[in-house]
């Protein structure tokens, strides 16, 4: 441990630590002014920004390339420290366009914020004085560059470089002609590449998908899991009304550090597809809740309920107590091997489902197709949440030979096709529940949207049907089956759904 | 060309033959490696170049021998470098070196690995040198063959491997971080510090970095003793110096003088005093990134780290350009901007933007555009570049701006229009599209 005074307040952090991080926290999470330093890449040194002053130094020095030794003397606010950080935040600025009315980065912008904080001089720079550079390149699928606003940070670089390796990225030419760049006939265009846009400081690079779609200043964030595959990559749902404008990825050290894949960024688009149940329909026909659950007013009876691993803890914990009331039905996990792809070795999941552990953990089992068109053509009344096992050609045969089939799902498919029944549930967007990502980790997300039109939650809906079996005793609240669940799978061991930890708890015990 | 006694490094300067290994054997050439590997050890050499006082020659004046000793004495792998990419304009001095007396250079290059313990060593030499690049290469392929490179040298059992490395013609890769990034394949930018080279250079593992002058003078050293050398010059300012003299002066080229030697005779008994016509006006003494000093405050000053440290200015590589009366303080400034602007490899802010903000106030200036805020802002630029970088370019380009502004304002002030800034014009920002 190191014990070192930095605007003579003493503190003791570990050996190792950078004398940036040991600011950060003597200054009470205020981080020193920065635009290069990323605590999850290599230290650049290039911005100068967060020079301090250190005892018995003669020049400043940057916090970020320094490492604390004990006995440290720093200051961070003296007169000399706040003038060079002024002077060198003008150098940032003297070539950037300042044309923030029309950047989407405004709002989020460390040139803005820092400039408000360290910066409040006069512009010196007449306009037509300042190098002009390429605005508007379109680099990759995702991203566009507008080099004049760069701060050339290289942040982005060593992203490309360092997290996903594919290097796309550099910085050509030298002096202020330098510019970031991809190489002729290379493209940006990896399964990270939007993680560019939110390490960027400045609005050099923007997500294509959010351009010119809403300030930021106007949206509303909701904290959620990401659905995309098994590891749970903690998001940050940014919406306004009833649309969902991008995911951002939120830090969580045990899971997706502070990163997530492009791929599980799109996944909200499925949230606002064309195609969503948005009514109850009976026979195809549409209808409403009342007169589709009339259907049940003398008893429901089910032979079998098949749910998928895109649902959540609490939606498959339900599962048991109401096929038990309803007739004692079998159950199954859905169909075996559905959702797989490719993965990588970095966030993304061959198992592009985001629950399938939770499946384990309530006892559920998957079933192959051919076994699944067994169960089907053996069960009378046919109970499927969510999933599409229709897409099966064995098991939508057997459907159709089989009694009648309800299903409580989201989009219009193979499955929804086939029922006699159709109830609109709602994706995880929204509503509240937990994933188990691939490691057992049980995370909890929270809604940002009400469901489409008169879709209800999922867990509302299982509910109501265990109601029309007969059940005495159904949850009438989230937590109160929450409540139910942490002592029907969780006993003993800790684990309260109502009050998961920030970054989770892993079933069966930390993993590390 | 007159010369002082002290020939260490320049005695085969102006020979036809003098790059020759015949000539440099017959010399006595080698013979300082001969009795270096016939039995001393790596720490007595260090020891022998600490204790002659020899400082680095490049620019920043680091005693050699101390630079040696960061290297940790557990290191299994060291590189050697010879820094050989002269590019501080004014600067002529190590391509005499080269040119003249290439096996002076490599058997320094020889005895200063064996020292620090290199199996490698390189001499990088900037692009533009394309003739000293064969040179050197001949010279070097001359010392394998007569056994001075290679595997057991000279039946010590001692290894090392010698690359001449041609530049791509970058002033930043002459700083040492720069020149390393430059051979190992990577943009030549400087590397911040801390790690050192010392400690984690080429490859990441120990390196040193000298200049061809430093080297150039270690047989010597090895030869006549630490003492002989630190005889020469002041108490601290030890040996010789060589300085490349160019403006119009009568004798303008290379000179090796003991430092310490009053710049006024050097002067008028080596340069000649200026051609008939001129005046002296003003001195850049070290190369063009230290500050510039009037005549009436160079003329007395001893040619040493030490006195023109105190005078205001840096003996830095030794590139003395003299500067006439009938100079333009201002336009001269301009070409030192255009450089710096231009070289500046643009990776840390306040150099990237900084050099290009002087060169346009400047150039501004000159197209009889300035305003009287003009000069407070090049001050104001020049205070938000020193001292706020990763290497010293910055502070290179802010030493000659600063010194030029000051000892020579009135030629600056005559450019300024007498009316006030207009403040910011507003334009609309180019439109976007995708």
């Amino acid at each position: 441990m190191a014990k070192l005074t930095i605007d003579g307040k003493e503190i003791v952090v570990p050996d190792g630590t950078r004398l940036f991080d040991a600011c950060t926290e003597a200054r009470g999470g205020d981080q020193l002014p920065h635009f290069c330093y990323h605590p999850d890449l290599s230290i650049a040194g290039v911005c100068r920004l967060c020079q301090v002053e250190v005892e018995g130094m003669p020049k400043l020095t940057i916090a970020c390339n320094t490492i604390v030794r004990d006995g440290m003397v720093v200051q961070t606010r003296s007169e000399r420290v706040q003038k060079a950080s002024k002077q060198i935040l003008e150098m940032h600025l003297i070539n950037h366009p300042v044309d923030c009315p029309i950047c989407d980065q405004a709002g989020e912008c460390g040139l803005q914020d820092q400039y408000m904080e360290y910066g409040l001089y006069d512009a010196k720079v007449e306009v037509p004085q300042k190098v002009n550079k390429r605005k508007v390149k379109v680099i990759g699928p995702q991203v566009i560059l507008d080099q004049e606003r760069c701060v050339l940070c290289s942040r982005c670089v060593r992203f490309c470089d360092e997290y996903s390796k594919t290097g796309e990225l550099g910085i050509f030419n030298r002096g202020d002609r330098a510019e970031i760049d991809v190489p002729e006939g290379v493209e940006l265009n990896n399964n990270y590449s939007m993680n560019t846009v939110d390490i960027c400081p400045v609005g050099a690079l923007t997500s294509r998908d959010f351009r010119f779609q809403k300030r930021v200043w106007m949206l509303k964030a909701a904290e959620s899991v990401c659905p995309g595959c098994a590891t749970g990559c903690n998001v940050r749902i940014d919406y306004e009304a009833d649309r969902i404008y991008r995911l951002k990825p939120r830090h969580n050290p045990e899971v997706n550090g502070r990163f997530m894949c492009d791929k599980g960024r799109m996944t909200y688009k499925t949230v606002h597809a064309s195609d969503r149940l948005e009514h109850p329909t009976m026979a195809g026909e549409k209808t409403d809740w009342s007169a589709a659950l009339a259907r049940f007013k003398d008893g429901l009876k089910l032979g079998l309920v098949i749910t998928s691993a895109h649902q959540s803890v609490e939606e498959m914990g339900l599962l048991k107590p109401l096929a038990q009331v309803a007739g004692g039905a079998q159950l199954s996990g859905g169909l075996a091997g559905s959702d797989m792809g490719e993965g990588d070795e970095i966030l993304l999941n061959a198992d592009r489902t985001p629950n399938r552990k939770g499946l384990e953990i309530v006892g559920l089992q998957e079933h192959a197709a051919a076994e699944l068109a067994e169960m089907i053509r053996a069960a009378g009344t046919v109970l499927i949440l969510g999933g599409n096992p229709a897409a099966d050609e064995q098991v939508a045969s057997a459907l159709k030979s089989a009694g009648e089939m309800i299903y409580i799902g989201t989009h219009a498919n193979e499955t929804a096709a086939l029922a006699a029944v159709v109830l609109p549930g709602c994706m995880w967007a929204e509503k509240a529940g937990t994933f188990t990502n691939k490691d057992g980790r049980l995370q909890g997300f929270k809604p940002a949207l009400k469901g489409r039109g008169s879709a209800r939650e999922d867990w509302r809906i299982l509910a109501e049907l265990m109601a029309l079996a007969g059940a005495e005793e159904v949850p009438v609240s989230l937590p109160l089956l929450r409540k139910a669940l942490n002592e029907d799978l969780f006993a003993g061991s800790g684990i309260n759904l109502n009050q998961l930890p920030v970054h989770g708890a892993c079933h069966g015990g930390e993993s590390e | 060309m007159a010369t002082s006694e002290h020939r260490i490094l320049s005695s085969r300067f102006g020979r036809k033959d003098g790059h020759k290994l015949s000539v440099y054997e017959a010399e006595g050439g080698y013979q300082a490696l001969r009795n270096v590997l016939g039995g001393k050890k790596p720490e007595e050499v260090r020891e022998t170049v600490k204790a002659s006082g020899l400082r680095g020659r490049g620019g920043a004046g680091f005693p050699t021998g101390v630079k040696w000793g960061f290297v940790p004495q557990d290191a299994e792998e060291v590189y050697f470098f010879v820094n050989a990419d002269e590019s501080e304009p004014g600067t002529f001095k190590d391509r005499y070196c080269l040119d003249y007396d290439p096996h002076m250079t490599i058997e320094g290059t020889i005895i200063s690995s064996f020292a620090v313990g290199a199996k490698l060593a390189f001499i990088y030499i900037r692009g533009e040198f394309g003739w000293l690049i064969d040179r050197v290469q001949k010279a070097v392929d001359e010392a394998y063959a007569a056994g001075y490179l290679g595997q057991d040298i000279l039946g010590s059992g001692y290894n090392l491997e010698m690359i001449v490395h041609k530049g791509a013609g970058a002033y930043i890769c002459g700083e040492e971080t720069g020149l390393i990034n430059s051979v190992e394949g990577v943009k030549g930018q400087p590397r911040i510090k801390p790690p050192f080279p010392a400690v984690a250079g080429f490859l990441d593992k120990p390196t040193i970095v000298n200049n061809v002058e430093s080297v150039a003078a270690v047989p010597w050293i090895m030869t006549h003793g630490a003492e002989a050398y630190a005889a020469i010059g002041t108490e601290k300012s030890k040996g010789s110096k060589l300085w490349s003299v160019s403006g119009p002066v009568k004798n303008p080229g290379v000179y090796e003088i003991p430092l310490g030697m009053p710049f006024r005779e050097f002067f008028n008994d080596y340069l000649g005093g200026m051609v008939d016509g001129e005046k002296l006006k003003a001195v850049i003494v070290g190369g063009s990134s230290v500050p510039v000093l009037p005549a009436d405050e160079i003329m007395d000053v001893p040619l040493d780290y030490e006195s023109l440290g105190e005078a205001g200015t840096m003996l830095g590589s030794g590139g003395m350009i003299i500067i006439p009366e009938s100079s333009d303080m201002v336009e001269l400034i301009q070409v030192l901007m255009h450089f710096y602007f231009d070289e500046s490899c643009g990776q840390c802010t306040p150099c990237r933007e900084g050099t290009g903000w002087l060169h346009r106030i400047v150039k501004k200036l000159r197209r009889g555009e300035g305003t009287p805020n003009d000069l407070k802002l090049l001050e104001h630029v020049c205070d938000g570049m020193m001292g706020l970088t990763i290497c010293p370019l910055a502070d290179a380009a802010v030493m000659p701006m600063r010194s030029f502004l000051e000892k020579f304002r009135p030629e600056f002030e005559v450019l300024i229009q007498e009316n006030e800034p207009t403040g910011c014009q507003t334009r609309w920002p180019r439109g976007e599209q995708e």
